[in-house]
């Protein structure tokens, strides 16, 4: 796979020669303006088809930065070469600026954000109309000289792009294969999970809109002095945004060569059936095309391509995953032999209100090193939402959270689960479009101790043999039952190396069968030195794991201490158990 | 006695996205019995409720209640021939009160004419609901939502109801009394088919039962007659 | 240009009550996206679109003679099929959510072409004899035109309330919106139910459009004006609420009236915008 950059630089050191074959000048602006939407369609992508954060402002960063490199040309006289980091640096601060308000909604924020982006161009557009940077007539740079990059002024432009095109195709690939980048498509599919994993979404999002806008901005920058006379109406209109989106979802947002696909397509099409003075039909055309692709080809070009030519995907293995574990795998070194009474989390007053409703009322819990603790109660009791404000999920409305002597609380959920706490879900959220074994590599890419992603993926198959997982290695998520997902989820838990790890419901649904097989996986989890708190109705698996429960109970604690002893308790007994508990006690 | 059986399922074929889940079920639930399904997970019981249902389209096979064949009509029509489902995690309007879930419940003419009557019928067997039906759906406990989501069947005026895993998440002492109520409601006279992982206490409540595993139908007969079956007691019930 | 000067009092109330009337617009504009987005979880972008080519076909209507008023009983029903079939090519195609973002996205650029060759882009105004009138009340100037989009506004958003809230087809579609599939396990028919709202809000854009061009000159470009105060009134209003879009409209109509009259006209764009930012800064889960 390294191969790649090579090629991609290969292809623009080759191209550059062209100017030098002699070819009518329309030949160099045909191929500028492929290289100018190879940029535009590649730089969206980085942040909308990798995050699915779809952006329709990509004009109003393209825009800014051609008006910044017009207003330095014109106004205060710079080097035009000068002008394009200037170009970058205004269009990626106005992106980051804009994503730093609206990535913090929790609620709609894909929509939020594609709305906004939307109604930004216009602002941007009308802040530059009513300013003197443009003033309503728009800017003429005839005067500035273009450089003498090439040996035609045209050529310029065309290398200049060709630069351009060729470094947003080498930052495009290195995010797609890198630790960044799994995070990135990570969100795409499952935000709040890949945050608790430990991917820190916040700031990968403004990273990624960073560099998108930059690229736009450079892009702008040299389109300026390419059209050699701007205005606001043209520039700040959906006809870049349209475009790019177009480009990308044709050529296949979800892999980094395919805008430039879409690009190289669509530019051929439109100017060889449209003149430079039918831009409406243009605009029409680029539409209806974009409207055929959704409907026929969602996944785009390039993906329909590799499936036609790729072997097709064996069928999953035997029905049953193997009921049998094997050996727990000899990687995650237990931290230092800690005498039982070590806290490792302590609790203290925490609290949490949904609208008015208290679902935790002032609880205080010591978790201590290696042990395993239950946590029941009925349902609503706070259990849930306990292990939800513990792992970062929710914000506790007051109390203070302690782990290993460090102050977690209020902390993000990628910061917790940095500092060495992982849960499972009660229904399992994977990744969908991610395989079995990547699933469980980027919790290990994220979980700190791997950086490459080769690596974590070898590691990640140690912890599926862990769990029993490894044949399923290359299905998808949707291909496993419920057992095998709920294991997938502690696989991933597990892949992190925590060293506390939270359970919530993990054997809801499970048949008995599936209980003593997780039963047992929970026990050699413990015994290679994680702690684990759990939520659980099963009382078998209750009496049969743990050291200690708390019972909850409408958001306090009830009780507190050995499981035999608790449950024989009056008070807890009359308050949740009753009279009815048919489950027979374990052997 | 009657000779045909309320509802008739023979040769069922169900595929759930990529992985078939029920390779040729085939029961019946007769007129006022209580009909309990159990087996591992994975086996296809949600899949099967929710295609007698309506809620998923089967492949292969028939479905026949009353008489009529239900099986290739598109799901708003399944209520209106008498089923109603109670789906496994209550699934109720949560962001509507409860009278309005249970008003929706009652969505159809003919359950509609009856509304108020229903309605009175409800928080006679549910006394607790009486003064919860103003507040969000969504802000009851879990055991409360249970017998909101009962209730809302209930007023659809149905002549089978299916129950998905009802037990499901709430502690054991809400289960009693949940399973008290769907025992009261088959009493009255209403054909129940259940689906249960709490096996002791559905059994105990059930005519008859039978096991679902990995799609197929295996084993059929009275509670105790299935209990007395030992590798059946070993994998399914834990005992 | 851009100067701060105090307008006397009675041009203050006269400004605040055009805010009103402008804001009832927004409002108007806003249901329809705000019922397609909060009900069938849909955005539809060429909303803008259609409400143009609605105001469009009314100037044209008016310029051989037909009364604006009279023509909604013709372009109503028409876009109220329009609606409709976009939703069902859409349900066909098992178009997602997203991608329906994207496709709406594209059709907004092809109807826009369309306005733009037939009508050009230059400025087009209504003549009707609506604009000639006004009546004064309580010494202030309301026109008619906008006070008949004041009267619409409020009287669509009170019915669409009121159906959402009393009806069974109103908790129907509430309750789809939340989980269509165990809506239709108790009958609901939600995929002609979606049918039927999707043409009822590509109908309330056309009524838009119609308000629109009896107050307002237009150009296809205006357009995109339109999107951001729009949408701001949808989201500071509550998706799938359907007296939102009114109140948020009004508010923000007001703001930018208020804005106007102490700076310059041209800034106006401005000011939902980053009222919209103000809120999202500020209250950051106080959105939907």
């Amino acid at each position: 796979m390294k191969r790649t950059p090579l090629v991609i630089v290969a292809a623009g050191v080759l191209l550059a020669f062209v100017p030098m074959l002699g070819l009518p000048a329309f030949v160099d602006s045909l191929l500028y303006l492929m290289l100018h939407w190879i940029v535009l369609a590649t730089s969206w992508n980085i942040l909308s088809g990798y995050t699915g954060y779809f952006s329709f402002g990509h004009g109003a960063f393209f825009g800014a930065g051609l008006y910044t490199t017009s207003t330095l040309l014109a106004r205060y006289e710079w080097p035009f070469l000068w002008t394009l980091p200037a170009a970058a640096l205004v269009a990626a601060l106005l992106g980051v600026a804009l994503g730093a308000v609206v990535f913090r909604v929790k609620s709609v924020r894909g929509e939020l954000f594609a709305l906004l982006t939307l109604a930004i161009t216009f602002v941007i557009g009308t802040i530059v109309v009513n300013t003197p940077i443009d003033g309503g007539q728009g800017v003429s740079l005839s005067a500035v000289p273009v450089p003498a990059i090439g040996p035609t002024p045209s050529s310029t432009f065309y290398l200049l792009a060709l630069a351009c095109a060729t470094a947003t195709l080498l930052i495009a690939w290195a995010i797609f294969v890198s630790k960044f980048g799994a995070g990135l498509f990570a969100i795409h599919d499952d935000e709040d999970a890949a945050e608790v994993m430990g991917v820190p979404t916040y700031r990968y999002k403004l990273v990624a809109l960073a560099i998108s806008c930059a690229l736009a901005g450079v892009a702008g920058g040299i389109h300026a002095l390419f059209l050699s006379y701007v205005t606001a109406g043209e520039v700040f209109t959906i006809t870049v945004p349209l475009t790019v989106v177009l480009m990308s979802v044709l050529g296949g947002s979800r892999h980094w060569a395919g805008p430039a696909v879409g690009a190289v397509a669509i530019t051929a099409l439109l100017y060889s059936f449209t003149a430079a003075d039918h831009a409406v039909a243009g605009k029409a055309m680029i539409g209806a095309i974009l409207i055929a692709a959704i409907l026929f080809m969602p996944d785009g070009i390039l993906l329909r391509l590799r499936r036609l030519l790729a072997k097709p995907v064996p069928s999953p293995g035997p029905a049953h995953a193997p009921s049998t574990l094997v050996a727990p795998v000899a990687a995650a070194p237990a931290p230092a032999a800690a005498a039982p009474a070590d806290v490792l989390l302590r609790v203290r007053g925490l609290q949490k209100s949904f609208r008015g409703v208290r679902a935790l009322a002032g609880v205080d819990v010591d978790v201590r090193r290696g042990e395993i603790l239950g946590l029941l109660g009925p349902n609503g009791s706070g259990k849930s939402t306990f292990i939800n404000v513990v792992s970062g999920h929710f914000a506790p409305s007051a109390g203070a959270i302690e782990f290993e002597g460090r102050d977690l609380t209020h902390h993000a959920a990628h910061r917790i689960a940095a500092a060495g706490i992982a849960r499972t879900y009660q229904i399992p959220r994977p990744f969908a479009h991610l395989s079995v074994l990547d699933n469980v590599a980027l919790a290990t890419l994220f979980g700190g101790a791997v950086r490459d992603v080769a690596q974590a993926r070898q590691q990640a198959l140690r912890w599926l043999e862990f769990t029993g997982l490894q044949a399923k290695a290359g299905a998808r998520p949707d291909d496993l039952n419920l057992h095998q997902r709920k294991f997938l989820e502690l696989a991933r838990a597990l892949a992190s190396r925590p060293r506390l790890v939270l359970l919530d419901e993990v054997l809801c649904g499970l048949t008995p069968g599936e209980i003593d097989d997780a039963v047992a996986l929970i026990r050699r989890i413990r015994d290679q030195g994680s702690t684990i708190v759990f939520v659980e109705h099963v009382m078998r698996a209750v009496m049969a794991l743990t050291d200690r429960i708390v019972v909850f109970h409408h958001g306090e604690l009830l009780a507190e201490g050995s499981a035999s002893d608790v449950m024989q308790r009056p008070a807890v007994m009359t308050a949740y158990l009753g009279h009815a508990h048919a489950q027979p006690a374990p052997a | 006695m009657r000779s045909q059986p309320l509802l008739e399922v023979a040769g069922l074929q169900v595929a759930y996205g990529a992985a078939p889940a029920l390779w040729g079920v085939s029961l019946d639930v007769r007129a006022g019995e209580l009909l309990c399904v159990v087996g591992p997970n994975g086996a296809g019981k949600t899949t099967l409720i929710n295609t007698i249902a309506g809620i998923l389209r089967a492949r292969a096979g028939r479905l026949v209640f009353e008489g009529r064949d239900l099986t290739q009509l598109p799901p708003h029509r399944f209520c209106e021939a008498g089923i109603a489902i109670v789906p496994e995690g209550r699934r109720l309007f949560s962001g509507m009160s409860v009278r309005e879930n249970l008003e929706l419940g009652s969505y159809l003419p003919a359950a509609k004419a009856q509304r108020s009557a229903s309605i009175d019928a409800a928080l006679a067997l549910f006394p607790v609901l009486a003064e919860k039906l103003a507040s969000p759906a969504g802000e009851l406990s879990g055991g409360q939502q249970q017998m909101v989501a009962i209730a809302r069947a209930l007023m659809a005026r149905p002549r089978l109801l299916l129950l998905d895993e009802p037990s499901l998440g709430l502690s054991p002492l809400i289960v009693h009394d949940m399973f008290a109520a769907i025992a009261r409601i088959n009493a009255a006279g209403m054909a129940v088919l259940m689906v249960e992982q709490n096996v002791t206490m559905a059994l105990a409540i059930s005519s008859r039962a039978c096991v679902l595993e990995e799609g197929r139908i295996v084993a059929e007969g009275t509670p105790d007659a299935l209990l007395a079956r030992p590798e059946i007691q070993r994998a399914y019930l834990g005992v | 240009m851009s100067g701060f000067a105090l307008p006397s009092a009675s041009l203050l109330a006269q400004s605040v009550l055009s805010g009103v009337f402008v804001g009832a617009l927004y409002g108007l504009m806003g249901l329809g996206l705000s019922l397609s987005w909060g009900l069938l979880r849909l955005i539809n972008l060429a909303h803008f679109a259609f409400a143009f080519l609605a105001a469009y076909l009314c100037y044209q209507l008016a310029r051989w003679g037909v009364d604006p008023l009279l023509s909604l009983l013709g372009i109503v029903p028409a876009f109220f099929m329009l609606g409709a079939g976009l939703h069902w090519v859409m349900a066909r195609f098992k178009v997602t959510p997203f991608n329906s973002l994207l496709l709406t996205f594209g059709l907004m650029g092809i109807v826009e072409s369309i306005i733009q060759s037939i009508w050009t882009a230059d400025f087009r105004q209504l003549e009707s004899t609506y604009a000639q009138h006004k009546f004064k009340v309580a010494g202030l100037f309301v026109p008619v035109p906008e006070f008949i989009t004041l009267l619409l506004a409020v009287g669509i958003s009170l019915a669409v309330w009121a159906v959402l809230r009393f009806t069974d087809l109103g908790r129907a579609l509430r309750g789809a919106a939340e989980d269509a599939a165990i809506a239709s396990a108790f009958g609901v028919n939600q995929s002609r139910n979606a049918l039927l709202l999707a043409g009822t809000c590509t109908a309330l854009a056309s009524i838009a459009g119609v308000c629109m061009a009896l107050s307002f000159t237009l150009a296809p470009s205006q357009m995109y004006a339109w999107i951001g105060v729009v949408f701001a009134a949808v989201m500071l209003g509550g998706l799938g609420r359907a007296l939102g879009p009114l109140v948020a409209g009004t508010l923000i109509g007001v703001s930018e009236a208020i804005t106007m009259a102490v700076t310059a006209p041209s800034w106006a764009p401005i000011v939902s915008f980053t009222l919209l930012i103000m809120i999202l800064v500020l209250r950051p889960g106080r959105v939907t």
